[in-house]
């Protein structure tokens, strides 16, 4: 087994995960010394009536909670301003975030506002610059996040914020809150997940505790993606992914992040399609080039893809090749039980050869691959589904 | 995969692992705001030169301001109450942990004392009586076994009471865990081997016991490989460096695990023998888990089946038919003691009835087992154990494991 000489591993997330699992926040809040918290969520998931769910569970707990159910799909400094003067103005000590993607990140940055730094704020953008714990933070993700909320970083307003200390203490996983969306944001918010946990565990920054959760994300995921995809009632199914979203942020945060995971999200912002998606789609192309290299763990990622028995009945140099195959075949499946959603949308996109030298030159650009060809060979082998 | 129906899982305790680990105390203590520890150990610790180890390793960068050697080996009322006012005298605003678990043990009583400001630890007692944050505490294992310091739970004893007290909160996960294989390199074989299958008992109960979850479940399997690459190694070879720090690395996996899921029937017994008889904990666990696990077969075969692959890899496991793999678990643990019975010279005891103290006297008498049954009955581990157990079936695998002789599985009653 893979031990590195020196690793490090920080993961300060509780996961609270499972039926009722909403109601433990007001015992855990306690226990944080929380006594009034704001929640903060998107409209949409308001009217879908995942905020009433929150509400529903502080019924009986005599705890009053303040709600904002306005954070907007591209939310800015200003944003946070007029959340931090509510905050300060209604004596709120704690902020719980419903949802992923912008409402986490926001969450992330007003807890740096809160917790003593408003007015320099973007002075904490960057890598460790924030010094000190913020205050308790709480996540409630629903299948709309790619457990980039559990993340040690936060994309907001132009800017990346990157410490240790944006992670959140609590993530509660509560069946009622992950009702999927639609199939493509599903499918896409889980396959950075898988990106995220398959790039942790076979990476060269990899480590046992890491490990550990990326293994498990895999697992889940292999388990219940096509499921989900295929019957959007798949309780369990559904439980599984957002614990796989959880899982695989914060082995995400411990790790150098991946290939898939800078190439997927440069084609995001070219193409305008989702991050995920291309991760994923990204991901057998890019680890089918890596396969032979030794920094590359890709034969023990047969194991959690494809569980004991077909891990330990293949000999030991099939194992890459076969757990490269099984990430293609997920892709098709997805696509066809989709009815072709999934796979539709690189060809919508209509993403041009031109467009590919740009993504290369940008990748090349900010560092996250090396060899310009090799990097057009993968966008173009991705997006002919080869 | 299983997902339960419900689970929590958390261990929010910083790692840093490697063969120069403990030069980052500095920087994790400044982290913290901290800068003026006071170091918490014993004098075995002492004894096998660790401290000047720790102390050079961090000298520059901090104040070191008190170093405590005399914490017993079980931990004790007296020893935190005196050392907290050592804290308090020497104004230390940190505490560094270096021992097993009953030095991480008392360095958590005294970070309740201190943090809390109080006089009297009893009225921290049981499960999530602290609301707050204690002071920075930083513990560094020197046993690659109890995974003490990634678990929330301390152990105090009265002695003077004959109070076992055991304190249970989320505050008192250490900041950070230092895991560095210069602390292990010295521990003797027979140590060495007791504590590694500590280890294995945690990560192969926290597997096949009803508190499971899919987190601990990936800590443990990890576990378990690393324990079954690395234990006899190092028994056999102490200096081998890179089998301590994957000893290191397992025990701390599996504290996690085990701290995040439970233990069973094991953990029951072994906790019983070792206040009855006083057998050290290790050395109790690697003679139960075998027991333990044939015990429950019935009801968690299929998760033990699976333990063969990270204990035995790929061949041993595809070469093992389905039914047959639960019972070559027990096989292989079995062989284990009995290789570190022999890489031990005879002192890593295979059974009960050839447990011996120093002096070479019979630790657990024949006729103490009832007592130990009896004592097993009011252990709370009990209630996480797949099956149910009462005096006679305690009594039971006691007689089976004092005599070495494996149990007729078909024996277990059916619950």
């Amino acid at each position: 087994m893979y031990l590195p000489e020196h690793y490090e591993f920080f993961c300060p997330v509780k996961i609270n995960s499972g039926h009722k699992a909403l109601e433990q926040i007001p015992f855990e809040l306690d226990a944080l010394n929380v006594r009034k918290p704001f929640v903060i969520s998107r409209k949409d998931d308001s009217e879908r009536g995942l905020v009433d769910v929150i509400i529903d569970a502080f019924k009986d707990s005599g705890i009053a909670i303040g709600i904002f159910d306005g954070v907007p799909a591209d939310p800015d400094l200003k944003l946070i301003r007029e959340l931090f003067n509510i905050y300060r103005d209604r004596g709120y000590d704690a902020v719980i975030a419903v949802g992923g993607g912008p409402v986490a990140d926001t969450a992330k940055v007003l807890n740096i506002a809160v917790s003593g730094k408003p007015n320099n704020i973007e002075g904490c953008a960057g890598e460790n610059l924030i010094k000190r714990p913020l205050k308790p933070l709480i996540i409630v993700p629903t299948l709309s996040g790619t457990g980039y909320e559990m993340s040690r970083n936060a994309f907001f307003d132009g800017r990346d914020y990157a410490s240790h200390f944006l992670m959140p203490n609590l993530a509660v996983i509560d069946p009622r809150m992950t009702i999927p969306e639609d199939a493509v944001t599903t499918a896409s918010t889980t396959l950075a997940a898988l990106a995220h946990a398959v790039e942790a565990y076979t990476g060269s920054s990899k480590n046992p505790l890491a490990d550990a959760y990326a293994y498990t994300a895999i697992q889940l995921i292999m388990e219940h993606l096509v499921n989900v995809i295929g019957d959007q009632q798949d309780r369990n199914g559904r439980l599984s992914l957002a614990n796989a979203h959880a899982m695989a942020g914060c082995a995400f945060s411990n790790v150098a992040s991946g290939i898939a995971h800078e190439l997927g999200k440069i084609v995001g912002d070219v193409c305008h399609v989702p991050s995920g998606l291309c991760m994923g789609m990204l991901l057998p192309h890019i680890l089918e080039k890596h396969m032979s290299e030794s920094d590359y763990h890709i034969s023990d990622l047969l194991l959690p893809l494809a569980g004991f028995d077909v891990y330990a009945s293949m000999a030991e140099n099939q194992r890459a090749r076969r757990a490269v195959d099984i990430l293609y075949d997920l892709l098709k499946d997805l696509a066809a039980v989709s009815g072709g959603a999934v796979s539709r949308i690189w060809k919508d996109a209509q993403v041009s050869e031109d467009t590919l030298q740009d993504v290369a030159q940008r990748a090349v650009g900010n560092g996250a691959i090396s060899d310009m060809d090799c990097c057009v060979k993968i966008l173009r082998e991705a997006r002919e589904g080869k | 995969m299983d997902m339960p129906g419900y689970y929590e899982f958390c261990c929010r305790v910083k790692i840093i692992s490697g063969h120069d680990a403990l030069e980052k105390i500095p920087d994790t203590l400044a982290q913290l705001n901290a800068g003026r520890p006071m170091i918490v150990t014993d004098k075995g610790v002492v004894g096998a030169g660790l401290i000047d180890i720790v102390v050079d390793a961090i000298s520059n960068g901090v104040n070191i301001r008190a170093i405590a050697d005399d914490v017993p080996p079980d931990s004790d009322l007296r020893i935190v109450h005196s050392l907290a006012r050592l804290y308090r005298e020497k104004d230390c605003d940190s505490l560094i942990a270096i021992g097993g678990g009953s030095v991480m043990d008392t360095a958590k009583g005294i970070n309740i004392i201190v943090s809390e400001k109080a006089d009297n630890l009893m009225l921290f007692s049981g499960a999530n009586a602290l609301k707050r944050a204690l002071r920075p505490m930083i513990a560094i294992p020197t046993t690659a076994g109890t995974g003490s310091e990634v678990t929330l739970v301390a152990v105090i004893k009265d002695h003077e009471k004959h109070l076992k007290m055991a304190f249970v909160s989320n505050f008192l996960l250490p900041d950070a865990s230092i895991v560095d294989s210069r602390m292990t390199l010295t521990l003797p074989p027979a140590i060495t081997a007791a504590t590694g299958m500590d280890a294995l008992s945690h990560a192969v109960e926290a597997y096949t016991c009803l508190a499971k979850n899919p987190l601990s479940d990936a800590h443990a399997l990890a576990a378990i490989r690393l324990i079954s690459d690395n234990l006899l190694k190092v028994t056999v070879n102490p200096g081998d460096k890179k089998g301590r720090l994957g000893m290191a690395s397992a025990a701390t996996l599996a504290g996690i695990a085990f701290g995040n899921s439970m233990v069973g029937m094991v953990h029951t017994l072994g906790h019983s023998v070792g206040s009855v008889c006083g057998v050290p904990h290790g050395a109790c666990m690697a003679i139960l888990l075998p027991y333990g696990l044939e015990y429950n077969m019935h009801k968690n075969g299929h998760l033990t089946a699976e333990l063969l692959l990270p204990m035995a890899g790929a061949e041993v496991y595809v070469a093992t038919p389905k039914e047959k793999r639960a019972q070559k678990v027990i096989d292989l643990i079995r062989r284990m003691n009995q290789e570190l019975y022999e890489a031990t010279g005879g002192r890593h005891a295979r059974f009960f009835g050839e447990s011996l103290d120093r002096n070479g006297k019979e630790m657990v008498p024949k006729e103490k087992l009832p007592d130990i049954a009896e004592t097993a009955l009011r252990d709370g581990s009990i209630f996480y154990n797949p099956e149910d157990l009462d005096y006679n079936d305690f009594l039971m695998v006691l007689e089976a494991a004092w005599e070495g002789k494996p149990r007729n599985a078909c024996l277990t009653g059916k619950g």
